[in-house]
């Protein structure tokens, strides 16, 4: 069973050890981390987290645009780690989560995937 | 002559008009999204001027898990069963739209106090029912049936939930989706063997949050589709285009004769009026255009966010919010083709015209709203949705929602706010939270459907 090492910097640094096979959101609620949840599907956001190292699977998640992963937004009920990785949680990490549509309206490849242009700037 | 009865709700909305005035009211209040890691939940809020604790929440019921993200609500019985003496609108059903799972709360053995009776786990509907995103409750005589916007996988269109009156899933009540790409409201005219639905989206795409160029994608819906009720199916569907866009609440009349209807076409910010003509056809119509607003700071006309109606229960008076803007309209419908602007009072919104109301900072605009049975009160909410109002109205993380009341004239027309009640959930024990969508112990305006 893979292990890796998960740091939520915005809990003072604390480590917690996650199965690479099972959702983060699962792996740290076990483990007693109080984290915002809703869905469990990867569809609502609600648990949206800013991944600042390493690496996840999350392509099950539906609910993020390109910006928001271009900024580093991880779905943890539905993403597993492939590699020690440092997270910020809650809903401090949102900072750059929310837009408002009329003030930035989005570029076409900032939308989601299955609408964005593939085009770079 | 007054059909004297003891099932549920009222012989006819004139006896519901004449009902006794509402004591209490329930909202849902919400901290899923806030970062207040706590349950929703039901607020009793009291409504009696003669009360001492008049216009503050007396009771909370907390739901046993967090991320609901409660919404609307709807009752186990309305005065569709008013016939039937072994019903009784004891039950409120808090559907979470975010977790998926049906709260069953008695509201009858202590009107204060509600307290939980069950839970309907929403992956025991996942499973049976392949149904996510739960939202409008409607009783159907002795049954309930809810619309969900998606399936398992929050994929739209869904569709229709069933529950017998003890609350087992019986499974899906629809027969066919038709056509239909998206789901969301719905309302029943039994009469005339006639259901209307309306479009919001996906559950994966509105709940992370509106995204504007997602409506060009056609992820966003802009049709209303007219059932066939006996057989369960949609018959015929109306193209709003520009006209409607994102089409929310539908209302009928609440004479069962009537044939006339309403839908709040949210971002074009159009009322939609139907009706079936002298040659049986279903006809539609654009009857209200609010015109989009220019922000000073902004490059792009506001629209108002039309994302509630309502029709008084004389049908004299349809009400309207623009959440963006930030105003309650109060339009006469007597003649449902040409309604008549007849009050107007604003309270917070993006435009800053009323930044404060009753000495509390509004955070939101006005967003859901229940008028007394006899037309005179509306309560009216500012909370949308927690992802919408984060991105709209990112203050309200630290103010909370707010419920007020306007006092409505049905004779005359008008609207004023009420200078005695604020209840500002901003000051909630556990922190700010949002309330939604309220209803009455004794039925409501948005409820209740005549055989």
């Amino acid at each position: 069973m893979t292990k890796y090492k998960v740091t939520i910097t915005n809990r003072d640094n604390v480590e917690y050890e996650v199965d690479a096979k099972r959702p983060i959101l699962d792996e740290l609620r076990n483990q007693g981390v109080d984290l915002p949840y809703g869905c469990k599907y990867g569809g609502c956001i609600t648990c949206a987290a800013k991944l600042t190292s390493g690496d996840v699977d999350q392509k099950r998640q539906v609910a993020l645009n390109n910006w928001q992963l271009d900024n580093g937004y991880v779905i943890l009920c539905v993403a597993r780690a492939k590699s020690d990785i440092t997270l910020e949680i809650g809903t401090e990490s949102h900072d750059k989560l929310y837009r408002n549509p009329f003030l930035e309206p989005l570029k076409s490849y900032q939308l989601k995937a299955d609408i964005a242009s593939k085009e770079d700037i | 002559m007054n059909k004297v009865c003891c099932g549920p709700g009222y012989a006819s909305p004139i006896e519901a008009i004449n009902a006794p005035r509402e004591k209490l009211l329930y909202t849902i209040a919400i901290y899923t999204g806030t970062g207040i890691q706590k349950p929703d939940y039901l607020a009793t809020v009291d409504v009696d001027p003669d009360s001492p604790t008049y216009s503050q929440v007396i009771h909370r019921l907390e739901m046993p898990g967090i991320g609901d993200e409660l919404h609307h609500m709807g009752w186990n019985a309305c005065s569709s069963c008013h016939d039937d003496s072994s019903m009784s609108r004891k039950y409120l059903i808090l559907p979470g739209v975010r977790s998926n799972n049906l709260h069953i709360v008695d509201t009858a053995t202590d009107p204060k106090s509600p307290r939980l009776y069950k839970v309907i786990e929403g992956a025991e509907i996942k499973s049976k029912a392949d149904l996510s995103g739960p939202h409008t409750v409607h009783c159907l005589g002795s049954k309930i049936i809810i619309s969900f916007l998606g399936n398992a996988k929050g994929e739209a269109p869904g569709g229709y939930l069933q529950l017998d009156k003890e609350f087992n899933i019986i499974g899906r009540w629809e027969h066919s989706m038709g056509g239909i790409k998206f789901g969301y409201d719905f309302w029943y005219q039994p009469r005339h063997n006639v259901m209307v639905s309306s479009e919001w989206a996906a559950p994966n795409t509105f709940m992370p949050g509106f995204d504007l160029e997602e409506v060009g994608h056609l992820k966003y819906g802009r049709e209303l589709h007219f059932w066939d009720f006996e057989k369960r199916e949609p018959v015929e569907s109306f193209y709003l285009g520009e006209d409607g866009l994102v089409p929310l609440e539908v209302k009928f009349h609440h004479n069962p004769d009537s044939t006339h209807g309403f839908c709040g076409a949210a971002l074009s910010t159009n009322v939609i009026h139907w009706w079936k003509n002298s040659d049986g056809k279903w006809q539609w119509e654009k009857i209200i255009d609010i015109e989009n607003e220019m922000h000073p700071e902004w490059p792009i006309p506001l629209p108002g966010v039309m994302s509630a109606i309502l029709v008084s229960m004389d049908d004299k008076y349809l009400y309207l919010n623009n959440w963006l803007h930030g105003d309650m309209r109060q339009y006469d419908i007597s003649d449902p083709h040409n309604p008549v602007l007849t009050g107007q009072v604003y309270m917070g919104g993006l435009l800053g015209k009323a930044p404060e109301v009753n000495g509390v900072e509004v955070a939101g605009g006005p967003q859901m709203f229940q008028l007394s049975l006899d037309g005179k009160r509306l309560y009216v909410t500012t909370s949308l949705f927690s992802t919408w109002d984060n991105q709209f109205y990112p203050e309200i993380r630290e103010k909370g929602g707010v419920m007020l009341q306007i006092d409505c004239d049905p004779e005359n027309g008008g609207m004023k706010v009420n200078p005695n009640f604020m209840i500002n959930f901003g000051k909630e024990p556990n922190g700010p939270s949002r309330c939604h969508e309220a209803r009455y112990p004794g039925g409501d305006c948005t409820s209740d459907i005549w055989l």
